[in-house]
């Protein structure tokens, strides 16, 4: 994804998760700076993935986090990565600063005053028990928590999961506003590819454990070409084996891994892919999955 | 250290309500008595109470009530311990922190089965003295209780308290693979630990017992209790009586031997563990601990 030395470096990696294979031979580097996109369904793996990155799951291969082994040097990995495995898992019983205590204690790269700081920006109060939040304020929370953490990687698992509009909008913006900066990066899973698409600088997507696509968003703007053309050139734009043929509000579409001949370039208007219909190209059904794609 | 402190600060936070409420609960109920009730002293037909012996009774009385209250329920509770993060579904947050799987667990059993009970006595300690106060005014006059020998007293339920705050470690450790087993086996089978243990142990114990006459595991049982039970405090040993009170008037002499025998008393106790009984105790004990630590690795 870039030529700086990599935060991130998996080769060959496989993950199991209970009796199944979870990851399958996965290979990528993460370098700093970047906020990667985690796309897949469910079951596709993201979360084995990620926990195995931050030492929570065993695994094959060779990975190296901060130049760490995850599973070996776990302790000493968190102390300089960040993770928010999942909404809603704060300790209920506690109290907001109770929780900065403990994390001042147990974290030594957390700043408690940072995370007061961030903590005024929302609606969350120091005396606040988390029992009585709400699911988006609980969101709020964790990630003002983290926030305040100075890590260099941030891993966040699906960490909107069931919120609404404005507390996801909310989450993102505290997420670039305060911890992005150039230096550190982060991974997110989501399925709401659309919101978060614009916060993107690189995008994996896993299929059925295996990974289909690790790509900077300006090389696949680069590499797939979406054509938007009319009814009359359905069969033409089908006969040069599109990746994927969908509905567009301009009418249809047809997405192709490289540049198509210039005969069916001709019979279309060149429009950017968007991360969701690439998504579903790559990941819909393997028998489609172009050769070129499969690792 | 600071790490360790936290997860010690944790465990207070989690738990302050319940530890209070166990600890506290003794000393309110026997000073609710002391000022409201109408117990009645009475120790045979033959002798008045002396003011020295009610307040030593209700010291070590309150002492007691609390350290039992207190440790009991900390027994009852460590099954549930084992699953306690899984089941508030905050076991990812801790797990996202950087504090070692081993250390985690260990912080919390240190705290209930250790740290608890220890503080329990020293509450028990404290509350019995007050409480003694009431009770002996109401009896005898405020004089009396002033009147008390109070630096043999001291230092002679100084002395029980401590004996007994060696005695919880050491019978901890005693209890250890019992404890732990069954942690393991509620960390693993989630709601079947427990009958998953009683089945292995009693049903275990009986086929062994009435198929093949081998009452091993029964003995095994039986036998942890006991060293349990001896390592806390012993005032008979190899069928000996350590001390004899027949008349209340010999308590003042033992008060003064109070010290020595405790420090004898733990001296036998520290003894016991230079024992092949005491290695396989640990032994298994290790193994369960492992067994929760592998637990916590796999997230839960």
């Amino acid at each position: 994804m870039s030529s700086a030395a990599p935060l991130i470096e998996a080769r060959g990696l496989g993950v199991h998760f209970r009796a199944k294979r979870a990851v399958d031979d996965v290979g990528f580097t993460i370098a700093p700076g970047r906020v990667v996109g985690l796309l897949g369904h469910n079951g596709a793996g993201k979360t084995s993935l990620m926990k195995a990155l931050v030492g929570l799951l065993p695994y094959e291969g060779t990975l190296s986090v901060l130049g760490l082994e995850p599973r070996r040097q776990r302790v000493q990995l968190l102390e300089s990565l960040c993770y928010i495995p999942d909404v809603a898992i704060l300790p209920r019983w506690a109290r907001v600063d109770q929780l900065i205590r403990l994390m001042q204690g147990l974290h030594p790269k957390f700043d408690a005053a940072r995370a007061e700081t961030l903590l005024t920006r929302t609606s969350v109060r120091l005396s606040d028990r988390v029992k009585a939040l709400s699911k988006g304020m609980v969101v709020q929370l964790h990630l003002a928590l983290v926030a305040a953490i100075d890590a260099r990687v941030m891993i966040l698992d699906e960490p909107t999961l069931g919120l609404d509009v404005i507390s996801r909008k909310a989450f993102y913006e505290m997420l670039i506003d305060e911890w992005c900066d150039g230096e550190r990066s982060v991974i997110v899973s989501t399925h709401q590819v659309e919101e978060i698409e614009t916060l993107l600088s690189d995008v994996m997507m896993l299929n059925e454990g295996r990974l289909v696509l690790s790509i900077s968003l300006e090389e696949m703007d680069r590499r797939f070409v979406a054509l938007s053309h009319d009814a009359a050139e359905a069969d033409a734009m089908a006969a040069a084996h599109p990746l994927l043929r969908y509905r567009t509000p301009d009418g249809a579409a047809a997405l192709f891994d490289g540049t198509p001949p210039d005969a069916v370039l001709a019979r279309g208007r060149r429009v950017r892919p968007s991360l969701v219909d690439l998504f579903i190209a790559l990941t819909r059904a393997p028998e489609i999955t172009p050769p070129s794609l499969r690792s | 250290m600071t790490r360790f402190k936290t997860l010690l600060l944790r465990e207070w936070m989690q738990h302050r309500f319940g530890w209070l409420v166990l600890m506290g609960l003794p000393f309110v109920l026997f000073a609710a008595v002391a000022l409201f009730g109408q117990a009645q002293i009475q120790l045979d037909d033959s002798e008045e109470p002396m003011a020295l012996t009610v307040a030593g009774g209700i010291v070590l009385g309150v002492i007691a009530t609390t350290l039992v209250l207190a440790w009991g329920a900390s027994l009852l509770q460590t099954p549930g311990l084992a699953r306690r993060d899984a089941q508030d579904r905050s076991v990812e947050f801790w797990l996202s922190l950087p504090a070692g799987h081993a250390q985690s667990i260990g912080t919390t059993l240190l705290a209930h089965l250790i740290l608890l009970p220890v503080a329990a006595l020293g509450v028990g300690l404290v509350g019995g003295l007050i409480v003694s106060l009431p009770v002996v005014t109401h009896a005898f006059g405020v004089g009396a209780w002033f009147a008390l020998p109070w630096a043999k007293l001291l230092v002679a339920f100084a002395a029980v308290t401590l004996r007994l705050a060696l005695g919880v470690v050491l019978a901890t450790l005693w209890l250890s693979p019992l404890i732990l087993v069954t942690m393991a086996a509620s960390a693993w089978l989630k709601r079947w630990g427990i009958p998953a243990v009683a089945a292995v142990f009693g049903l275990g114990g009986l086929l062994l017992d009435r198929l093949y006459g081998n009452a091993v595991v029964w003995n095994v049982l039986g036998g942890l209790v006991q060293q349990a039970s001896r390592a806390l405090i012993a005032t008979e040993r190899h069928g000996e009586m350590a001390f004899a009170i027949e008349r209340q008037a010999d308590i003042p002499a033992l008060l003064s031997h109070a010290a020595a025998w405790c420090a004898l008393d733990a001296g036998h106790a520290l003894a016991m563990l230079a024992s092949p009984a005491f290695l396989a105790a640990i032994a298994v004990a290790a193994g369960a601990f492992a067994l929760l630590v592998l637990r916590r690795q796999r997230g839960s």
